[in-house]
């Protein structure tokens, strides 16, 4: 008896949700990964026109300091953005762990970092704090408006760790925001670069942790 | 009839695209799985209430599958999902609530052996699983565990609590 009643509510359920079903399209990554780009870009340009372009990038000549950072910190940002987005359509067995070999490799720069300052570079001396406030409130901006649509595309999707998405949406926002402003930060040394650059990153994973969970969860 | 992949990914494809008889067909047989998937996770009187649950989610989420990947491990990390709510739920609200049945007719398909019960409280400490195994599992008492175990109540108690806290991370990282 009560199993027919249970039948019977299921049933009545199913049929309310065949009732409402309405096309709808299959969430692409495609489209919010290069929606990323562009407000990357947009950013890198903005920051640039606003204070000055780097004159090695004007000159066509980059420092290999620059390119190692901008390549790492577009790594970063694109493969744990990519794993963010990844995880808006979950299944089980399925691992997209791009994000870990990202981390990885940046970090090499807190790492390389420490070692500079403990053998000697004082570029932390000499960069001025409204230089270091530029450089994280800069790349904070950014990592916010970059956190915007995957935010939105996590939402749509079904992410199955609330926690660990909060965590990557973070690190992508932040290495993205990082990878913007390293257009124009003036400061090439690896003490710089391994201190405040991370630290920019780190707040921004620290914040989606905190923040992003919540808007989520479904 | 028994589910198969292939099928089931055909009308969630067709569903996709606004198919309601086919929508209907595959919630019908999504429930079926997800009866039998729950069987081995959750007390009996339980069961139907979390099929609708994931059922609902299934509905909400539509968007979130990938036609060109497999349905059923799709459907198995939302049911997982609404597992782990449901637990956590229920270890927020009273952790000696929780029940986990043994199915008399389990199905144990590939998806379904990645996250078995017996597989994950292999990952627990041992005198974590033990107590989680015959307090939610066998449903002994505390005072029963206690004199299996040797272990004291309080100590019962608290590997139950950490057991279950490390099973759902265990669950969702699977």
């Amino acid at each position: 008896m009560k199993a027919n009643k249970q039948m019977t509510e299921r049933s009545f359920n199913i049929d309310a949700l065949v009732e409402d079903l309405a096309p709808v399209k299959p969430i692409k990554a495609m489209p919010t990964l290069l929606t990323l780009a562009a407000i990357a870009v947009v950013a890198l340009f903005a920051i640039s026109f606003m204070r000055d372009f780097r004159t090695d990038l004007l000159t066509g000549q980059p420092t290999a300091m620059f390119l190692m950072r901008a390549g790492m910190l577009a790594l970063l940002g694109g493969a744990t953005a990519f794993s963010v987005l990844a995880m808006a359509q979950p299944s089980v067995g399925k691992h997209n762990n791009s994000w870990q070999i990202a981390v990885a490799f940046a970090a090499l720069f807190p790492l390389g970092g420490i070692i500079a300052i403990m053998t000697g570079d004082n570029t932390l001396a000499i960069a001025s704090m409204a230089s270091v406030y530029r450089c994280l409130g800069f790349s904070a901006i950014t990592a916010f408006a970059t956190a915007i649509p995957m935010v939105m595309s996590l939402r749509r999707g079904a992410p199955t760790n609330p926690e660990r998405a909060g965590w990557l949406t973070g690190v992508a926002a932040g290495g993205m925001g990082a990878f913007a402003y390293s257009f124009y930060c003036p400061f090439d040394s690896l003490a710089y670069t391994g201190v405040w650059f991370t630290l920019s990153v780190a707040i921004s994973a620290v914040a989606g942790r905190l923040i992003v969970p919540s808007l989520i969860r479904w | 009839m028994k589910s198969n992949e292939e099928s089931l990914r055909g009308l969630m494809q067709l569903a996709q695209k606004g198919d309601k008889a086919a929508y209907s067909t595959l919630l019908t047989e999504a429930g079926r799985w997800l009866s039998r998937f729950y069987a081995q996770k959750i007390a009996a009187h339980e069961i139907d209430d979390l099929v609708q649950d994931t059922l609902m989610s299934v509905h909400r989420k539509l968007s979130s599958y990938d036609p060109s990947r497999p349905f059923l491990p799709w459907l198995a990390a939302i049911a997982r999902f609404r597992w782990v709510d449901r637990l956590r739920k229920t270890y927020k609200h009273e952790a000696s609530a929780l029940d986990f049945d043994v199915a008399e007719d389990g199905h144990e398909d590939v998806v379904g052996a990645k996250i078995s019960i017996d597989r994950l409280l292999g990952q627990l400490p041992e005198n974590q699983a033990e107590v989680i195994r015959l307090t939610k599992i066998e449903g002994h008492s505390v005072s029963e565990t206690c004199a299996r175990t040797g272990q004291s109540e309080s100590l019962v108690k608290v590997n139950v609590h950490r057991g279950l806290k490390k099973l759902s991370a265990l669950i969702e990282s699977e």
